[in-house]
């Protein structure tokens, strides 16, 4: 499927990145990109067993992880908070 | 035969008008060029700046000002200032004159369309001499930089960087576009003078002036005072003109034109000054941080120029108070981050003799931006000098084309705005480059971000495609201007020769 850049704010960053994810992604492959991508570069390691969700920015819920993001209906740099489930 | 006294011919003289007789008023001074907001032509007339000049004594005054500032260029040319200056200055000089040099000869166009288009002689008076003002401006700077040109290429984009598509300079070129050069005169004027001159280029010229003398740069010093003494006076051009909109019914759109320049410019200062004050200008010679400098001049002195002049705060007055302590924080981890990206090279400044600076003077800095900076220097300090720059590009504003920048750390707070039109995204940092954007969507709609760019095809794929795109050749990409050398202080030596920051 096709590439699909989204707009992420992982908890810790300083502001938004552009992830580039596949449209075949899953929410949670998402997180796991977006993780890969800025802790240990702007954000300290999360302790081990810290579970972390995607929202949408502005939404208080949380998006659910198998959701694909072909059929999220997000639109083309959609913003994403990526944050700590308490 | 006896010269008449100036006070006895001066208004005659700058009040001088005429009726058209070979083209009619509305050619002469077409709508979308001149716009007089529907305010009769005898009431522009009534334009009267606070500080008046005659050609003669204008003459004199800038000619001893060049004196001045090009005496002590010369007598300390021979100096090895810059060759001991401190990688923090030397990133400053870099910064400011790239950026600021083409801006004000740039500005020289707007005055000058300002004077031909302006329905007020008066006014047009005043900005044949901000035209002569900017074109000195410009070419002061370049020629003062020029010098440094054998030292460091680096200020071949003094000259050059206007003409690139780096992503900086898109996104000051568009602000000063915005507000300067496609706009009537009267609108220009207003903006140009009340948002830019009057609001900030003390912040710049002034604050920067005295940094400068702290540091031993006493050239750069001088340079920096005798452009802000010209600043001063055509800057006014700006006040007289809100009086007769604000007399004559026009408040709403004088509110209004202050208030999206003023944020568009600070936007621009933000980076500029906020990076330049709190980061570049060595520690031992910093003394009042940007928030200091806004809290005294922009929000508390321009904004009682404001309210004076019969205009109110411009509504996101409490938005400005949170963001003097914020955006440019986070705009200075990107700038290193994305060191690449830049065509000087960037540096950190977050020692941890700085990072005691910038908690006492932005209390909680430590828990927030400093919790990125741990990070980065930790890396550092692992010699993992890869993990200090990101693989994902930032999300970029589409109004002020700076990064979309929240609170990171134990205070996160992610920030964005957005709006949709024709099925694209567009993203702001703030609440105000959103407003500007919804004012005149069609005005601003067409024009892509550095990542737009990259996403749309309009930018090759390639990491090289990226700079070729934005004028960078490989040596013309930033590097650490410490070369990481500055995680735990700067008191280390490398062949004999210290690093060191204090000027």
């Amino acid at each position: 499927m096709a590439d699909f850049p989204l707009a992420i704010n992982l908890q810790g960053d300083y502001g938004y990145k552009v992830i580039v994810v596949d449209e075949a992604n899953t929410i949670e492959e998402v997180i796991n990109t977006s993780v890969d991508q800025i802790v240990s570069v702007l954000v300290a390691p999360f302790p081990e067993g810290t579970i972390l969700r995607a929202r949408v920015h502005g939404s208080d819920e949380p998006l659910d992880n198998s959701l694909r993001v072909a059929d999220a209906h997000f639109i083309r740099m959609e913003a994403l908070q990526i944050y700590v489930e308490k | 035969m006896a010269l008449l006294k100036m006070e006895e011919w001066y208004d005659l003289a700058r009040e001088t008008n005429w009726t058209p007789s070979y083209v009619t008023e509305d050619e002469l001074y077409p709508a979308p060029m001149s716009n007089n907001y529907d305010i009769p032509v005898e009431t522009w007339e009534t334009f009267d700046e606070p500080y008046k000049v005659t050609y003669r004594d204008y003459v004199n005054a800038q000619r001893d000002k060049d004196v001045g500032a090009y005496s002590v260029k010369a007598a300390l040319a021979r100096s090895d200032f810059f060759k001991n200056a401190s990688p923090h200055w030397k990133a400053l000089l870099a910064l400011h004159f790239s950026a600021v040099c083409w801006a004000e000869f740039h500005s020289a166009s707007a005055f000058a369309r300002i004077t031909r288009f302006t329905r007020s002689p008066g006014m047009r008076n005043m900005a044949t001499f901000g035209t002569l003002d900017e074109i000195r401006h410009g070419q002061i700077q370049i020629y003062f930089a020029y010098e440094f040109l054998k030292h460091d290429a680096v200020f071949d984009w003094c000259h050059k960087s206007s003409k690139t598509e780096n992503w900086i300079i898109i996104s000051l070129r568009h602000a000063l576009d915005d507000i300067a050069h496609t706009r009537d005169a009267t609108s220009a004027a207003i903006m140009l003078n009340m948002g830019l001159e009057l609001a900030f280029t003390n912040l710049q010229f002034v604050a920067l002036s005295a940094d400068a003398a702290k540091c031993g740069d006493h050239t750069f010093a001088t340079m920096l005072q005798s452009i802000q003494s010209d600043e001063a006076r055509h800057a006014q051009i700006g006040e007289p003109i809100v009086r007769i909109m604000v007399e004559n019914g026009k408040k709403k759109e004088a509110q209004q034109l202050v208030e999206i320049a003023f944020w568009r410019i600070w936007k621009q200062f933000s980076a500029l000054s906020g990076i330049g004050m709190d980061y570049y200008t060595p520690l031992a010679h910093r003394e009042n941080s940007l928030k200091d400098f806004m809290e005294e001049w922009v929000i508390g002195q321009f904004g009682r120029t404001v309210e004076a002049l019969g205009l109110d705060l411009p509504w996101y007055w409490d938005i400005l108070k949170k963001d003097i302590s914020n955006f440019h924080h986070a705009n200075q981890i990107g700038v290193y981050v994305y060191r690449a990206t830049e065509w000087w090279r960037p540096i950190a400044a977050t020692s941890p003799a700085e990072r005691e600076w910038l908690e006492k003077k932005y209390p909680g800095w430590n828990e927030t931006y400093g919790k990125c900076w741990d990070v980065i220097s930790q890396n550092i300090r692992n010699g993992d000098y890869e993990k200090t720059v990101p693989a994902a590009p930032p999300l970029i504003c589409n109004m002020c084309g700076l990064e979309v920048t929240g609170v990171p750390g134990d205070k996160w707070q992610a920030v964005n705005h957005h709006i949709d039109i024709d099925d694209r995204r567009y993203h702001f940092c703030s609440e105000p480059c959103k407003w500007i954007f919804e004012i005149e969507p069609s005005r601003y709609k067409g024009h892509k971000s550095i990542i737009d760019r990259v996403f749309d095809g309009t930018i090759g794929p390639e990491p090289d495609d990226f700079y070729n795109y934005m004028g960078q050749s490989p040596e013309e990409r930033g590097t650490d201007g410490y070369e990481y050398r500055w995680v735990d202080g700067y008191d280390e030596f490398d062949n004999d020769e210290p690093l060191h920051a204090t000027g």
